[in-house]
C-alpha cells in the first residue's frame, strides 16, 4: 500500500466500498439482510475524499446513507456486516441495521434516518470541541434535501454565530427520494450558505476522489486553524434506487443517459485493470466479513431491554 | 461524585432563606432552589453549560439563572437563537462530545418545536447504537398557569415525553425535590432528563433540610409525604400541594386520613409504593397537572388494573384539567382547573361512599389565588 500513489490508495478505498455494496446487492434476495439499505454506489468518492485528511479523533455525523462514510472513516467491516445481518456482534449489537451505523472509536458519532437531524449534532460537538480545547474538526454530512429543513438553517446560523470548528458537507445527488432538486428548492445552496458568512467550496466532479480529497484537505486545515465553520457542496450521482438494491431508471423520474455520462467520468468504471488488480484482496476481506456475520449469534432476549436508559 | 457548595449559597433573594430553628431546616423558595442548583452545577463541573433563550437576561428565567452569566461568562451561560430543534440538537451533540448541557424552555409549550430531537434522537441515541453513546443532559420546561397564559403558554406535557422509552421525566413539587434531584442527575445520570417546573411554585417558600439533600437519595424516587388509612392520593407537581391541603382539611373536619404520594418521576414511578398504599386504603385518587386522557391518571389506573384491581374497594377518581385547550379569561380558567373545593369533595365522596356526605368543604377559591405571588404578565 505504501508504494501506491494517492490516486491508487483512494481508488482502492472507493472500490472497497463499492464491492461491499455490490456484495449486499448479491446477498439481498436471500433475505439474510432484513434492513432497508440506502446504497452509496456512485457516491463513494465523496466519502473517501472527505475522510482522507480527517483523523480518528475528528468527528463525523452522517445520514441513513452511510455505508461509505462508515467504511471511509475506518469502521469495522466485520461489525458492519454483522449489523446488517442483525447479529449481536454488529456495531450496534443488532439494534441499528443499515441506517444507524456508528463507530465512535474512529469518530463516526452517529447516523440518523430523519433527514437533517444530525446536522445540529455536528454543531454541538464542535461547540464542545471548542469549549474543551479538543483540537477536533467535526463534519456534518447531509444531502441536498436536508437544506430544506429548518434545523439546517438553525445549525448554520449557530455555527457561524459562535465560530465553531464544523464543516457542513452537502452531498448533493440532486434527488430527495424521487423528487428532483429543482422541484423542491427556490434558492441556491451555496449562495444561501454564504449569506451566513460561511466560506463555501464547490466541487462539481464528485466522482473525482483526488479532487475531493485535495479540496477537503484544504478545508479541514482551514477549519482546524481558524476554529471556525466552512461549507462544502459536492455534486454526486446515486446509481441505485433511493432504498433497496435495484436500479429504477425505468420509473421515469430520471434519465439513464445522465447516469451513463456520469459513469464515463467515474474512475471505478474507467479503470477496469485497477479494479481487477485490487478486487481479489478486497473480496478476501469481504468474504471474511460475511463469514463472520453468518457465524455470529443473533441477540438474545437480554438485549431487548438493554441500553434503553 | 457530588461536590455541592455549602448551603445556603448567596442566591437571587437571600432574604427568603432564614434559619427557622437550630436544626438544619431552612426556608427556601422554589426559585432559589433552582438558582442554587444551577449555580452549584456550574461551579462544580466545568463541563456544565446553561443554554436557553433568555438565560442571561435581566429576568433570568424568572430568577432561576439571574447573575450566572456575570459569574460564569457567556460561554457557559448562553443565550440562544429562537431555534428549539436546532438548539436541542446542539445540546445533544455537545453532550456526545463531553459537555453537560442544561437547556431551558421558558414555557413547556415551546419544546414541541424540539420534539424531533428529543424523541427521535436524544431518547434513542443510547439504544439505537447498541449502547455506544450516552446523552447526559437536563431539559428544564416551565409549565405556565394563570394571568391569561391561555392555550399555548400553559400546557403540562409530561405524558408525551413519559410515553417514550429512553427519557426520564421528573416534576419537582418543592424546593427539597429540586435540591434532591438536580445535583444528582447532573453529577451522576448519563441520559436525557426532562424536568417540568411549575411557574406557580416559583414564588413559594418551602422548608428544606440541607442535611438530607443529596445524600444518596434516588433522584427519580416517588415519595410518600403523608400517611393515612382511608384513601391514597397520587399527585404530581403543584397538585401535590393541593393534595396536602385537601388531606389537611379532611383530617381536621372529617377524620378522613390520606396517604399522599408525590409521584415525582412520572416516567418511572415507584409503583410498589403506589400499590402498597392502594392495598392499604382500597381507594385511589390521582391528581395531575395535565389532561387525564392518555396521561398520568390513565397510567396510574393502568398499573393498578394490571397489578391488582382487587385492591380497589371503589372506582378510581381522577382530578385534572378539563378536556379543552386552556382558556384565557379567568372565569373560564378557574373552571378549567380543579380547585380545592372539588378536590375535597371528590375525596369525601369516595371515602364516605355517597354524594350527601355532609363533610364541610372549603370555599370555592381559585387555586391561583392561593399560590400566585405575582401579577402578570408572564
Amino acid at each position: 500500500m505504501n508504494s501506491m500513489t494517492m490516486f491508487e490508495r483512494l481508488f482502492f478505498q472507493a472500490l472497497r466500498i463499492r464491492l461491499v455494496e455490490e456484495c449486499i446487492i448479491d446477498l439481498y434476495p436471500s433475505d439474510v439482510i432484513q434492513s432497508p439499505v440506502h446504497l452509496s454506489i456512485g457516491q463513494e468518492a465523496v466519502a473517501v475524499g472527505a475522510c482522507h485528511s480527517l483523523r480518528h479523533r475528528d468527528l463525523m455525523f452522517c445520514t441513513y446513507r452511510s455505508h461509505a462514510f462508515y467504511l471511509a472513516k475506518g469502521g469495522s467491516l466485520n461489525e458492519m456486516f454483522a449489523e446488517l445481518y442483525g447479529k449481536v456482534t454488529g456495531c450496534a449489537r443488532g439494534k441499528a441495521g443499515s441506517m444507524h451505523l456508528a463507530a465512535p472509536d474512529v469518530g463516526l458519532m452517529g447516523t440518523s434516518a430523519v433527514v437533517a437531524s444530525t446536522i445540529p449534532h455536528a454543531v454541538g460537538a464542535a461547540l464542545a470541541a471548542k469549549r474543551l480545547n479538543k483540537a477536533q474538526v467535526v463534519v456534518g454530512v447531509f444531502g441536498d434535501g436536508a437544506t430544506e429543513e429548518g434545523v439546517y438553517h438553525e445549525s448554520l446560523n449557530f455555527a457561524a454565530l459562535h465560530g465553531l470548528p464544523v464543516i457542513f458537507l452537502c452531498e448533493n445527488n440532486g434527488l430527495a427520494v424521487h423528487s428532483s432538486q429543482k422541484t423542491r428548492q427556490h434558492y441556491d445552496i451555496l449562495g444561501h450558505a454564504q449569506s451566513y458568512g460561511l466560506p463555501v467550496y464547490a466541487i462539481s466532479e464528485g466522482y473525482d476522489f483526488v479532487k475531493v480529497a485535495e479540496t477537503m484537505s484544504e478545508v479541514i486545515t482551514h477549519v482546524r486553524t481558524i476554529q471556525g465553520p466552512a461549507f462544502v457542496e459536492i455534486q454526486t450521482f446515486r446509481y441505485k434506487e433511493h432504498v433497496g438494491p435495484g436500479e429504477d431508471f425505468s420509473c421515469g423520474y430520471r434519465d439513464v443517459e445522465d447516469c451513463q455520462s456520469w459513469k464515463q467520468q467515474d474512475p471505478l468504471e474507467r479503470f477496469p485493470d485497477l479494479v481487477k488488480a485490487f478486487r481479489p484482496i478486497i473480496m478476501q476481506e469481504i468474504d471474511a466479513a460475511v463469514h463472520f456475520a453468518e457465524r455470529s449469534p443473533f441477540p438474545s432476549i437480554e438485549e431487548l431491554l438493554c441500553d434503553v436508559v | 461524585m457530588l461536590c455541592n457548595t455549602a448551603m445556603p449559597a448567596p442566591v437571587s433573594s437571600e432574604e427568603r432563606i432564614e434559619v427557622v430553628s437550630n436544626t438544619d431546616m431552612k426556608v427556601m423558595s422554589y426559585r432559589d432552589a433552582l438558582h442554587w442548583t444551577m449555580r452549584d452545577a456550574l461551579r462544580c463541573n466545568d463541563a456544565v453549560v446553561l443554554m436557553g433563550q433568555g438565560v442571561d437576561d435581566h429576568k433570568g428565567i424568572f430568577g432561576s439563572t439571574s447573575g450566572l452569566v456575570q459569574e460564569f461568562g457567556s460561554e457557559r451561560v448562553m443565550d440562544t437563537p429562537l431555534a428549539e430543534e436546532g438548539m436541542t440538537g446542539v445540546a445533544i451533540g455537545a453532550a456526545l462530545n463531553g459537555l453537560y448541557p442544561i437547556q431551558t424552555h421558558i414555557r413547556a409549550d415551546f419544546s414541541l418545536l424540539a420534539m424531533n430531537q428529543i424523541i427521535n434522537l436524544a431518547a434513542k441515541y443510547k439504544y439505537m447504537f447498541g449502547g455506544k453513546f450516552q446523552v447526559p443532559m437536563l431539559i428544564r420546561m416551565i409549565v405556565g398557569r394563570s394571568w391569561g397564559q391561555g392555550a399555548q403558554h400553559s400546557q403540562s406535557l409530561q405524558s408525551l415525553f413519559a410515553h417514550i422509552p429512553g427519557l426520564k421525566v421528573v416534576m419537582p413539587s418543592s424546593s427539597q425535590t429540586i435540591l434532591d434531584t438536580y445535583p444528582m442527575v447532573i453529577a451522576d445520570y448519563q441520559g436525557p432528563v426532562i424536568s417540568f417546573e411549575h411557574r406557580l411554585m416559583y414564588d413559594l417558600n418551602f422548608h428544606v433540610d440541607s442535611q438530607s439533600m443529596n445524600h444518596g437519595s434516588d433522584p427519580f424516587g416517588s415519595h410518600l409525604l403523608r400517611q393515612g388509612e382511608d384513601v391514597t392520593i397520587v399527585a404530581t407537581s403543584i397538585m401535590v400541594l393541593e393534595a396536602m391541603r385537601a388531606a389537611d382539611h379532611l383530617a381536621k373536619v372529617a377524620d378522613i386520613h390520606c396517604d399522599v404520594i408525590d409521584l415525582h418521576c412520572v416516567s418511572d414511578p415507584d409503583w410498589d409504593l403506589v400499590m402498597q398504599s392502594v392495598e392499604k386504603t382500597g381507594r385511589l385518587v390521582v391528581a395531575d397537572t395535565s389532561w387525564r386522557e392518555y396521561g398520568v391518571c390513565a397510567e396510574v389506573c393502568r398499573v393498578v388494573a394490571e397489578r391488582n384491581p382487587g385492591y380497589l374497594k371503589q372506582p378510581v377518581v381522577s382530578l385534572s384539567m378539563q378536556p379543552s385547550p386552556c382558556p384565557t379569561a379567568k372565569s373560564l380558567e378557574d373552571l378549567f382547573y380543579p380547585d380545592l373545593h372539588q378536590f375535597v369533595n371528590a375525596v369525601a365522596k369516595l371515602v364516605l361512599g355517597h354524594e350527601a356526605h355532609e363533610v364541610q368543604l372549603p370555599d370555592t377559591q381559585s387555586m391561583v389565588d392561593v399560590y400566585k405571588r405575582f401579577k402578570g404578565p408572564f
